[in-house]
């Protein structure tokens, strides 16, 4: 039976999760969970989950197949209820802390969410496909292609059509569409070759950096939202990979 | 045009730009109007129908109708979940704009259906309209009905298993009460008797189911 509970650094006392890293959370977002827990049927997946991330911090999520880190992605994402615990995220220019907890609606149209379990219209082209999800978050219609062309993605060919490296790669150019703060990553390095890998990782440190992923960033920044640091959420199995470019505030690991 | 309407539209297009590249609900929709509308003629004869006859044909109308829309209409949102675009668009879109989006698909479809079946039914069984502005606001009002019905019974039964069993079960008592009253608005368009009343009925259902979807949407939508 799958178990799960919240590992180094951030210990839980009686008023709550202590600050990821041991500092106070940077201006821009901030995500915390405590005891968050999710059953399918008589199987327990998630036993009270807790963590917390800052803003231009990476939280890792490790464990087993069968551990719960989709799972526990998917709550984040406001794509599940959890049955139990508390999910707090939030974003705004007071830095986190003072500003409003986003509810999961909300949250879930300001993520960026990179998962094996997430499809693209087949039958659209790449660029049909990130000028349509354009539209939905009225981000200018530029950004698609310029995404695009950062991943080395063919324009033209419709999703259905592309290897599962490059699915995987449409991906990321969805989740960085709007530009969010906050990054849920499940798996995000699979099926990529070396190449491809190195370019998703300048992403993500850019995205970490709350620096510019693509010519049109000014545009962007000027509606206000998705500016600055951002947060990734980073679920692997237990053989990750870590970027020294990342500055990992805390380590969930799931039992599986 | 402001941001919902945008999103809408987008919906729409999106959903419009998807069925020319597959065309699954325009060929289905053709081939059950298609063979339905032959099988109604064929089993009438050449000789046409009597004035009591007459009074089985707005019927036989509503029911191509409701074959050709209950085939093609109920995929709006099974396919997102079976190719698992729904997840994107669940994050992407407000709930509002994909229901509104949604219908508006829906409805486009069904009134180029009737468009198309409507005058082929008259000719192929010699029926004479006597109110036709009567006629074509059946044809719409009932189209409306037929495709905010569809659009949340599609909704519902995206998230659930055994779908086709549950589309029969849970479209049993949405459309009856819409069957009924634009069979008798329709008969009473052929026949040339005014109406009125059952129009408003029936313009009460369209409002009263597309209202309520749109409330119910967002609970069977998100988690």
């Amino acid at each position: 039976m799958p178990s799960s509970h919240l590992a180094t650094p951030a210990a839980e006392t009686a008023a709550g999760p202590a600050p990821p890293g041991g500092t106070a959370p940077l201006g821009g977002a901030d995500l915390r969970f405590r005891r968050v827990r999710r059953r399918f049927g008589r199987l327990t997946v998630l036993r009270g989950v807790s963590g917390q991330v800052g803003a231009g911090q990476v939280m890792l999520v490790t464990g087993a197949n069968g551990s719960g880190k989709s799972t526990l992605l998917r709550c984040l994402a406001g794509l599940l209820a959890p049955d139990g615990g508390e999910i707090a995220y939030r974003e705004g220019a007071g830095g986190g802390g003072d500003d409003p907890v986003l509810d999961a609606a909300e949250r879930r149209r300001r993520i960026g969410y990179v998962a094996p379990d997430l499809a693209l219209y087949e039958e659209l082209t790449t660029e049909e496909n990130l000028a349509f999800f354009s539209r939905l978050r009225g981000v200018p219609a530029e950004r698609g292609p310029e995404l695009l062309r950062r991943l080395d993605l063919p324009l033209d060919r419709p999703a259905g059509a592309l290897s599962s490296g490059m699915r995987q790669k449409l991906r990321w150019a969805w989740a960085l569409l709007h530009r969010p703060r906050l990054l849920l990553l499940d798996e995000p390095f699979q099926n990529l070759d070396t190449k491809g890998e190195g370019v998703v990782r300048d992403l993500l440190a850019a995205h970490l950096a709350g620096e510019a992923v693509a010519g049109i960033e000014g545009g962007i920044e000027s509606e206000g939202e998705g500016a600055g640091p951002g947060i990734a959420v980073l679920a692997q199995p237990v053989d990750v990979e870590l970027d020294p470019r990342w500055e990992v505030a805390d380590h969930v690991q799931l039992a599986g | 045009m402001s941001n919902w309407l945008a999103e809408t539209y987008a919906v729409f297009a999106k959903d419009w730009k998807s069925e020319a590249r597959n065309l699954y609900a325009l060929n289905t929709l053709a081939l059950f109007a298609i063979t339905t509308l032959v099988l109604v003629s064929v089993g009438l004869g050449p000789m046409g129908v009597d004035a009591a006859g007459a009074q089985v044909l707005p019927f036989l109308l509503w029911i191509v109708l409701l074959f050709a829309t209950s085939a093609g209409l109920p995929r709006a949102f099974v396919q997102e979940e079976e190719t698992h675009t729904a997840t994107a668009l669940r994050l992407a879109a407000r709930p509002s704009a994909v229901f509104w989006g949604k219908l508006a698909f829906s409805l486009s479809l069904t009134w180029g259906l009737e468009i198309l079946v409507a005058p082929l039914f008259l000719a192929m069984v010699q029926l004479e309209v006597a109110s036709p502005g009567q006629f074509v606001a059946a044809l719409a009002a009932g189209g409306f009905g037929l495709a905010a019905a569809s659009t949340v019974i599609a909704a519902i039964i995206a998230q659930a298993r055994g779908r086709s069993t549950l589309f029969a079960v849970l479209s049993f008592p949405i459309l009856i009460p819409l069957l009924l009253l634009v069979v008798e608005l329709t008969r009473d368009a052929v026949g040339g008797f005014a109406s009125d009343a059952v129009l408003r009925q029936l313009l009460l259902y369209d409002g009263t189911v597309a209202v309520a979807g749109a409330m119910l949407f967002p609970a069977i939508w998100n988690p």
